[in-house]
């Protein structure tokens, strides 16, 4: 029988060689050796995040398994075993906090380069299932972060956890049921804690492999996207060496990074959200303590539900929200089929500027959740529209900044959603207006202003036209 | 009667006490018709009043044989001054005449009601000449009459066996040896209180009920109503002739004891019966007022009793822990009392009464600056101990040593009363040896995080060289 490979034949010699015979390397090498990653007229910096966040989420596994090597899932040993960890194992202070930091800042990395991805429209075809494969990439990292935050079973975690899960129990029909998916029973107990153990360490990492392996094939198959409207002629770096060099660089100063913050914040920055301190073990019998609330990341939908009142449109304000935020989830998801504009490699300024909308957005919600502004007023009231009123003057600022920039620098003319967002800011922070009303309105004013703008250019074409 | 609507249209029997009389089991469902076939009850105003006090089955049957207050509930047939009801706001009713009272006294539950003191018979028609007579024409005038009038049952061991067999039946005794008995009984004064002063007329209740007069809470108010009342007290005298002061009651509420009992609710603290007694209340002699303090206070009391101050104190006939700390307004104690300075407690009485002997005020000395150190300490370490712990350092340890620190503090401002360094040091040498540990440990834990930051410095100086390695081979590679 004839062999598949000729052994005999001496290409070359040494290990390159001796694999290259059995797994015919040399098109991989030939692959890699012309892929070049295209250099135009925008920042390069965009192209190192998603690599970035692959390193953070690398430092994840290594030190999750280190984690896993002492940590005991179950209702005396869970809080204990960290605790041992932390406390007696040398180096495990250091292992839990750079896990800590690293997956707080693995889901900044992530968030920045989903944005920067789609202000530079880089999802417009053929790279659709790279902005999806990335999208759910980033549902699981947030689903790690609400795993992961039960585990240690401390009194916060704990009482975070009631909270969140809770949510759940909005969903239309099939709440109670999730509920009792998710918990693994009625209350949040020792079983919540098995499951959330058993996501954080197979189910999600599993999933997460394969997907980041799938993102990465379409990366390598696709190569990175070009600026809009520059995809005919781009120059290019090599990515061997050059880029892969920068990116080792850049991934070894986020290790300095990571270790410095590690010794001098163990326990993370203070930020409310952004802390993990072991504190008290968890004890479900325990009255729940007011001001619980999740990690910054989840802050925004936190304010938005409570900006929800009881009852809506015959629904249960909850319901409604979660309704919402699907729905602005959703839209995420099917942005490059929506951006017809950017699919014919045209600059796309409303989608530029519903990304600016979405984190201004993002931002003001996120300010109330942090309950900024509230210092020293002890009249409850008072306090929230306090929050509202510093919370919108620094989200005002912020977007006036951005649009000055947008129009100055990068010649944008394009701001009505961003002008939205501001106006319900406004509306609620300053003139007292309901959130709720203050977003209707916004919209409204919006749709109004989108339809003559269209209605104006189509006018002006067809005069152009004739 | 019970469907009846009011003049506005409600029902004038609320849902509340329809659902109440529902509620009732067939006796007393039978006695209610009983009574109105009788038309005892005619009006379901008078329906709603009885029904509205909504009491446990067997209070209400006692309240339905009770002819008395039958007749002084119906609104109707009563005057303001004779009518029982329920106050409601404004409408206040003249104080024994509270229906609510009544029905919650003690004695009415135990089914002794109005003619268990007024006498007659309840449960037929009488005329109510028997009350102005009752039991003595002249009762306004002499109030001694009323321990004699409740002694009758209480000191009566038979008869109380029946109702309560735990309760002591020789009150009257200890009574007639207090100043308060022999003011009342001997001198007439009535001035001097009787059982009805501390624990009410109608609406006695026991002891242990929040609402009693004479729960802890509020006995401070009941023995001030007359103590801290000048017109009153004017005239009564100390044993050493002197007036008998009127502070004691605002003393009291300002002291540690007071705010214990009265501010945060401690039902352990004393209240004025702790220390005085209650039906025998007399203030403790010199020699008592040690026994009254060790009832609570037994270590430091047992430690006095050992120490060569009991002998010195009672040559001076001092009253033990009060030449110190004070009676009523006994303050929270703090380490400077040990002070041996001018002005101070130690130094001061030393000077004056043991000059000879200035060993004791090295002692004194030497008491103070341990406890002194001591707190001094732990004050300092519990402040590190939570620096440490924002660090990330294990400070487990160290928490461990200032609790046996706080311990050992704990018993050595205890021990302070042996009056006697031997002893003393005893129980201040493991605290002191806990500040050692404590000191070590905590320089333990700077170093590891010295350690820390030298590994970091260490780590950051290996991964930048192997950058600017890198960073040099790229731009070589590049050029």
């Amino acid at each position: 029988m004839k062999p598949d490979v000729d052994l005999t034949a001496e290409k070359t010699g040494g290990v390159r060689g001796w694999l290259d015979r059995r797994y015919q390397l040399t098109p991989l090498f030939e692959f890699l050796r012309h892929k070049e990653v295209p250099i135009g007229s925008h920042w390069m910096g965009w192209y190192y995040l998603g690599g970035i966040t692959m390193f953070f989420f690398i430092v994840q596994v290594i030190t999750g398994v280190l984690l896993l090597m002492y940590y005991q899932p179950g209702e005396a040993t869970a809080y204990e075993s960290i605790r041992f960890l932390t406390t007696k194992v040398p180096f495990g202070w250091l292992i839990r906090s750079i896990h800590s930091w690293s997956a707080h800042l693995m889901i900044i990395s992530l968030t920045l380069h989903m944005f920067s991805t789609m202000m530079l429209k880089a999802y417009r075809p053929p790279r659709e299932m790279t902005w999806v494969s990335g999208y759910l990439l980033f549902l699981l990292t947030l689903g790690f972060g609400f795993s992961g935050y039960l585990l240690p079973w401390n009194k916060l975690a704990y009482f975070a956890t009631t909270v969140g899960t809770n949510i759940v129990k909005s969903v239309p029909l099939l709440g109670n049921w999730l509920l009792q998916v998710l918990r693994g029973g009625q209350d949040v107990t020792i079983n919540t804690l098995y499951r959330f153990f058993a996501a954080h360490v197979v189910i999600l990492p599993l999933a997460f492999v394969g997907l980041i392996g799938l993102h990465l094939l379409l990366i390598q198959r696709q190569g990175m996207a070009p600026p809009l409207g520059e995809r005919t002629a781009p120059r290019g770096m090599k990515f061997f060496p050059s880029f892969a060099m920068r990116d080792a660089l850049l991934w070894l100063a986020c290790l300095m990074a990571l270790a410095a913050l590690a010794v001098f914040l163990p326990y993370g920055p203070g930020i409310p959200g952004m802390d993990w301190e072991l504190g008290e073990k968890a004890d479900p019998l325990a009255p729940a303590y007011p001001g619980i609330k999740p990690e910054w990341y989840f802050l925004w939908e936190y304010q938005l539900l409570k900006e929800f009142p009881p009852h809506l449109f015959g629904l249960e304000g909850p319901q409604v929200c979660l309704l919402l935020i699907a729905v602005l989830f959703g839209i995420w998801a099917i942005i490059p089929w929506l951006d017809r504009r950017a699919y014919q490699d045209k600059p796309s300024p409303a989608f530029s500027d519903f990304g600016w909308a979405a984190i201004l957005f993002l931002t003001y919600l996120t300010l109330m959740g942090w309950d900024i502004g509230a210092r020293g007023i002890s009249d409850e009231l008072a306090a929230l529209h306090n929050v509202a009123r510093v919370c919108a003057w620094w989200t005002l600022a912020a977007g006036v900044v951005v649009i000055v920039v947008r129009y100055l620098r990068f010649e944008h003319r394009w701001f009505i959603l961003t002008g939205a967002v501001l106006l319900q800011v406004a509306l609620h922070g300053l003139a007292g207006v309901s959130y709720l009303l203050a977003g209707v309105i916004s919209v409204a004013v919006a749709a109004v202003a989108i339809v003559i703008s269209y209605a104006t250019r189509s006018r002006a074409h067809s005069s152009d036209s004739r | 009667m019970l469907e009846a609507k009011g003049a506005n249209g409600k029902p004038i029997v609320s849902a509340e006490d329809q659902a109440y009389f529902n509620g009732l089991n067939d006796n007393l469902r039978a006695l209610l018709n009983d009574l109105v076939q009788k038309e005892v009850i005619t009006r379901p105003e008078h329906l709603a009043t009885l029904l509205g006090l909504q009491l446990r089955s067997q209070k209400m049957e006692v309240l339905l044989q009770n002819r008395c207050i039958l007749c002084h509930t119906d609104s109707e047939a009563q005057s303001a001054e004779t009518l029982f009801s329920v106050p409601t706001g404004s409408n206040k009713p003249a104080a024994h005449m509270n229906l609510k009272e009544i029905v919650e006294d003690t004695h009415f539950r135990r089914g002794l009601s109005c003619a268990g003191c007024h006498g007659g018979d309840p449960s037929a028609d009488f005329g109510h000449d028997f009350v102005k007579e009752w039991p003595d024409k002249d009762r306004q005038k002499n109030r001694g009459w009323v321990v004699q009038f409740c002694a009758r049952c209480h000191s009566d061991p038979k008869i109380m066996h029946e109702f309560n067999p735990s309760l002591p039946t020789d009150q009257l005794a200890k009574f007639e040896s207090s100043p308060h008995g022999r003011t009342l009984l001997e001198q007439h004064d009535d001035r001097a209180p009787s059982c009805v002063s501390c624990h009410g007329v109608h609406g006695i209740r026991p002891a242990k009920d929040p609402q009693s007069k004479v729960y802890a809470q509020h006995v401070p108010e009941t023995c001030g109503a007359c103590h801290a009342n000048a017109k009153t007290m004017a005239g009564f005298k100390l044993p050493d002739g002197s007036p008998l002061p009127t502070n004691q009651l605002a003393e009291y509420r300002d002291s540690v004891h007071g705010r214990a009992l009265l501010v945060r609710g401690d039902l352990g603290a004393p209240a004025c019966n702790t220390c005085h007694g209650n039906h025998a209340a007399t203030p403790p002699g010199v020699t008592q007022v040690s026994r009254s303090c060790s009832l609570c206070h037994s270590a430091n009391s047992s430690l006095f009793d050992g120490s060569k101050h009991k002998l010195a104190f009672d040559q001076h006939n001092w009253p033990e822990c009060g030449k110190c700390h004070g009676n009523h307004a006994i303050a929270k104690t703090h380490d400077s009392m040990l002070a041996t300075g001018p002005g101070q407690l130690c130094g001061d009485c030393h000077r004056q009464y043991a000059k000879d002997h200035p060993e004791c005020i090295r002692t004194a000395d030497y008491f103070h600056d341990t406890i002194t150190q001591m707190d001094q300490a732990r004050t300092k370490f519990i402040a590190v101990s939570e620096k440490l712990a924002t660090k990330g350092l294990d400070v487990d340890p160290i928490n461990n040593q200032l609790t046996e620190l706080g311990d050992a503090l704990k018993k050595s401002r205890t021990y302070v009363h042996s009056f006697s360094r031997n002893t003393f040091q005893q129980v201040a040498a493991p605290g002191e040896e806990a500040v050692k540990r404590t000191d070590t440990l905590v320089s333990q834990a700077g170093e590891e995080y010295k350690y820390r930051q030298i590994g970091l410095a260490v780590s950051i100086a290996l991964i930048g060289i192997l950058m600017l390695a890198m960073y040099l081979k790229l731009r070589q590679m590049e050029k």
